[in-house]
Formats: C-alpha cells, sequence, structure tokens
C-alpha cells in the first residue's frame, strides 16, 4: 500500500506539469505549424541556454532567479530578432531559425572552451526532467500559464508577430525546464499535427485531449514499464495523435496558410 | 476513468518494484558502491543502482523507480565529491525523505572516507571542467575500495543496530579477501610499473596512481572540453616520436577520439572497464580489478 501511495505522489505533479505544459503549448503549436516555423523551440531554447552561460561569462553570479533572468532575456532578445527577420526575410525564416539554434548551440562551445568550469551544470541547468518537479516550479508555472491563456485567448487577435514570439519565448523557457525539451517539442507539433485535418473549432479542443491523455498513458506505462518517463510519454503521444489523425480522414485537407 | 487507469498503473508498479520489506532499502547512485553495498550488506539489504556502467554518471533519465527509492530509502550511498551534483540534490530534495538528506546518518558519501586527489589549489576555471573538491573517481583504487568497505560497514552497523554484528562479519569477510586480492593484483601488475599511457582525461588518474602508471598525455586536456586542432596536432607529434605502451579509455568514453590517436600513431587502445559492469567480465568489484589488469597485461605484451 505504502508502494502504491508512493507511485501516485510521483505521477501527480508530473501529470500536473504536463498539463500546464499542454494549456499554452498546444494553441502555440498549431501557430506554429501554421507559420511553419516548427523547430522554433528549440532554437529558444538553445538562446535561453546561451544567455545563463553569457551571464556566467560576464562574471554574474548565477545562482536561483538571477539565472531565470539571464535565460528570459536572451529568450526574449531571440525572440524580436526573430520578430525581425520574419518582417526582413519571411521567405526564409524557418531557414533563419535553423541557423539560430546552430549559432547558439556551437556559441556555447566557443564560450565554455575558455571558461568550461562547471559548464555541464550550466548547460543541464535550463534542462528539466517531468519526475523532479518541485512544488515550487509548479506554483510558478500555473500562475504564468494563466497570465498566458488569459492573453492568448484575449488579445491573440491583436498581437501580432512581435507578441506572439515574445509570449512563445517565455513559455519555452519555462516549460523546458519544466519538462524538458523532447516533450516541449512534442507536446508543441505532435497535437498540432494530430488534429490539422480536423474541423477547425474542435481543433483545440481535440489537441488538448490528445496532449493531456498522452501524458497519462505515458506516465503509466512509464510505471509499468520502469523506462524514462519523458521518453515514454513522448511515444505514447505519437501512437494517440496517429489514431486521432486518422479519425479526420476522408475529409477535404485543410490548406495550412504559411505567412 | 481516469482514476482506474492511474490506479491500475500503480498497482502493476507495485507489482514491479522492490517487494522486499524487512530489508535496509539502499539506493547507490554508481554500480560500484551498489556492488560494494551487496558485498557488505548481504540479504539484510535491498540495493538499488540508480546508473549503468555505461552511462554518465554526471546525467541520469528520471525513471519512476528511482523516484520511488528515493522516497523509501533508508541509505542513500553516493559517490560524492559532487560527481552526481547534476541530478542527486535534486532528487534527495525533492523525495521528501529526511532520513536521506546530506547530513543525516542515511546518507553516505564514497569519497568522505578517502584522500582525493587532483584538489585543485585554487578554482582556476581555465582549467576545464574540473571538480573543485578533487577527482571524484576513486573506485579504480583497490586501497580506496578498502577504506570505503569500512567506512560503510560502520554505518550500515550504525543504521541497523539489530543487524550490527551481521555487518561486523561480513565486513571482516571482506576485507580478508580483498587484502588477498590485492596481493595478487600488486604481483600480476608489476610488469605495469612506469608503463607511459595516453589517457582520454583524468577518470584514470587513482588507476594510474595505484598502478604506477606514467600518464604522459590526456587526450582532452580540459575534462569536458573537446581538444583543439593545435594540440591534437602536437600530440601526434610528440607521441609519434616518443611512443608510448597504450591509449586507455573506459567503456563509457566514446571511442572515436583514443581510435583516431591510435591510428595516427599506432599505439593500441586499452578498452577498460572503469566500473562494474562495465565489461561482462566486471560482473562484481573484483572483476573489476581482475578484468581491468587482464586488459592492462594482454596489451602491454
Amino acid at each position: 500500500m505504502s508502494d502504491l501511495l508512493t507511485y501516485l505522489g510521483i505521477l501527480w505533479p508530473a501529470l500536473l506539469a504536463g498539463a500546464l505544459v499542454s494549456l499554452s503549448h498546444v494553441p502555440l503549436g498549431q501557430q506554429v505549424l501554421r507559420r511553419g516555423i516548427v523547430f522554433i523551440d528549440l532554437a529558444i531554447a538553445q538562446v535561453a541556454a546561451l544567455g545563463v552561460i553569457l551571464g556566467q561569462a560576464a562574471g554574474l553570479e548565477l545562482q536561483g532567479w538571477m539565472t531565470q533572468v539571464a535565460a528570459v532575456v536572451a529568450a526574449l532578445l531571440g525572440a524580436l530578432l526573430l520578430t525581425w527577420t520574419e518582417r526582413k526575410r519571411p521567405e526564409v525564416q524557418e531557414a533563419l531559425i535553423g541557423v539560430l539554434f546552430v549559432l547558439a548551440s556551437t556559441a556555447q562551445i566557443l564560450l565554455l572552451a575558455n571558461d568550461p568550469h562547471g559548464g555541464e551544470e550550466l548547460r543541464d541547468l535550463l534542462a528539466g526532467q517531468i519526475l523532479w518537479v518541485s512544488g515550487e516550479q509548479l506554483v510558478r508555472a500555473a500562475v504564468l500559464t494563466a497570465v498566458f491563456l488569459a492573453v492568448w485567448f484575449r488579445w491573440r487577435t491583436r498581437f501580432g508577430h512581435a507578441g506572439f514570439y515574445v509570449l512563445f519565448a517565455l513559455m519555452v523557457t519555462m516549460s523546458v525546464q519544466l519538462v524538458g525539451v523532447y516533450l516541449v517539442f512534442t507536446t508543441l507539433i505532435v497535437p498540432a499535427v494530430a488534429t490539422y485535418r480536423h474541423a477547425a473549432s474542435r481543433q483545440l479542443l481535440l489537441g488538448y485531449g490528445v496532449a493531456i491523455v498522452s501524458y497519462l498513458v505515458g506516465l503509466g506505462a512509464s510505471v509499468v514499464t520502469d523506462l524514462p518517463s519523458s521518453a515514454v510519454i513522448v511515444w505514447a503521444m505519437a501512437v494517440i495523435a496517429v489514431l486521432v489523425h486518422l479519425t479526420a480522414r476522408g475529409r477535404a485537407p485543410v490548406d495550412l496558410e504559411r505567412h | 476513468m481516469i482514476r482506474r487507469l492511474v490506479s491500475i498503473c500503480a498497482a502493476l508498479g507495485l507489482l514491479a518494484a522492490v517487494p522486499a520489506h524487512a530489508a535496509l532499502r539502499v539506493l547507490a547512485t554508481t554500480s560500484d558502491w551498489g556492488a560494494l553495498a551487496t558485498e557488505l550488506g548481504g540479504d539484510k539489504v535491498n540495493v538499488y543502482t540508480a546508473t549503468s556502467a555505461l552511462q554518465d554518471v554526471h546525467q541520469v533519465d528520471a525513471k519512476p523507480s528511482l523516484v520511488a527509492r528515493a522516497r523509501t530509502a533508508d541509505l542513500v550511498v553516493a559517490n560524492g565529491a559532487e560527481l552526481e551534483i547534476g541530478w542527486l540534490p535534486v532528487l534527495l530534495r525533492e523525495s521528501g525523505n529526511a532520513k536521506v538528506q546530506p547530513g543525516a546518518p542515511g546518507y553516505f558519501e564514497a569519497t568522505s572516507a578517502v584522500r582525493l586527489i587532483d584538489v585543485p589549489s585554487s578554482v582556476d576555471r581555465s582549467m576545464g571542467d574540473i571538480h573543485p573538491l578533487g577527482n571524484p573517481h576513486i573506485q579504480l583504487d583497490p586501497r580506496n575500495v578498502a577504506a570505503v568497505a569500512k567506512a560503510l560497514t560502520a554505518r550500515l552497523a550504525a543504521i541497523d543496530a539489530g543487524n550490527a554484528a551481521y555487518y561486523e562479519t561480513r565486513g571482516v569477510d571482506f576485507q580478508a579477501r580483498w587484502q588477498q586480492a590485492m596481493a595478487r593484483w600488486d604481483t600480476q601488475a608489476a610488469p605495469l610499473k612506469g608503463a607511459p599511457v595516453v589517457v582520454i582525461h583524468r577518470d584514470q588518474a587513482y588507476l594510474a596512481r595505484w598502478l604506477q602508471l606514467d600518464q604522459v598525455a590526456a587526450i582532452e586536456p580540459k575534462p569536458g572540453v573537446p581538444p583543439s586542432a593545435g594540440y591534437l596536432a602536437s600530440l601526434v607529434t610528440r607521441l609519434g616520436a616518443d611512443k608510448p605502451r597504450m591509449i586507455l579509455r573506459n567503456t563509457y568514453n566514446d571511442p572515436k577520439a583514443a581510435d583516431w590517436l591510435s591510428q595516427k600513431i599506432g599505439v593500441p587502445v586499452v578498452t577498460l572497464p572503469f566500473s562494474v559492469g562495465g565489461t561482462p567480465e566486471a560482473k562484481d568489484l573484483f572483476g573489476l580489478f581482475d578484468d581491468t589488469l587482464r586488459r592492462l597485461l594482454a596489451a602491454g605484451r
């Protein structure tokens, strides 16, 4: 009995983290897919990590909230850069996002080549593990998600490119630390791909369903098999997404309007 | 529906994990200290090992059973010297298990029982990804293993007082067998004394000190930082003229760098287990040293 309670105690914070990430990432992901910029979360996560390493190199004692500030500032700068490139060179925006990803990643290698102390730990600072979510992190994520949902559903039509990129950078910097980069990418893209051929009015709710049920099934399967939870959830979501995608068969394909 | 699913999952998890109840629940961070806890605790302990030998112990994938064991453990056997700094502090903090927090009797660090080498006199950030407390990879010197065993026996007896006599007996028995094995290893290793070797980085420092190997070069002069082109070129020139006997790497290291250098200078690469389970032969701590020496001697011939 105590073991059962132990497992329930492990699962519920992870499930809550997954649900919180899903709430913001499903609508963001449908937007990302529509814009054809699917690798933007990887780029933003690398830019945030670069911010932390730059802060360290500049001699800041990066502890606790200072790390967050460095990561968020860098992510926002990255977001503004991408807003600018989308205005100037919209036709190659996805390529530029890829380039930003490799530049941010390799800049970390170059910085750490001369200042590598604790490099491993610094690089891992922004990489979360869904099973190790703390109560404090959940509270922070819940507040940020509530603000996001209010802004998103009230002003979405009005805030334009810059608003989208800024919101995106904030949410991804938070979620990567909560559940790790694989789950962030999956939660963003997979429900969007699963639902894009369904009726537009149902896409959001269906996407939420795909994401949250996948976290539940994936966590359960990870307990049963004792395999690393993040990887199991990713696969659960992929399988569930294929099933949901197939239920839309026969409908006319909806064009993804690319900007 | 959801609640039923969760309870089914949890019930299945219950079947899969940790059946023994009477035994002391041990969470070991590495296979070496897990093996030692099993040697010393016998059937009075139930040992869970967080990482496999082929895995980088700096990073760990969170499995449900690991988090469950952290919550229910009676004793955590960590390596210490910041080897697990990337994950163990978070895991223990989130476990809410007061028995195994650092400083509590249920938290044991192997490195607390030995003197570390490579302790930097000042933390100089230009030196690489070094550990400020000293080199943490202590398990490859059998004298260290003996010292850790002594401390761990005392700790087991302290936190499980009812079985103290049992642990003392097993401890004495282990030390006797270990001393015997060490005498054998010392004899076997005589031809290796002073052998010039190339290492990947500082992982084998304790092994080199024990066997008195001469570490003439490191492929990664700054741990954790890929070597520059200029450094590799100078390495090939220097070692090509004055050939070392072998290049050492551990099974968990990427083989590319060692193989590359081996081809350039025509010196064999020796792959060492590094930890219990690192090679099929290194089944326990005795096997770890038997196999390490066998591989070194085979290449040194």
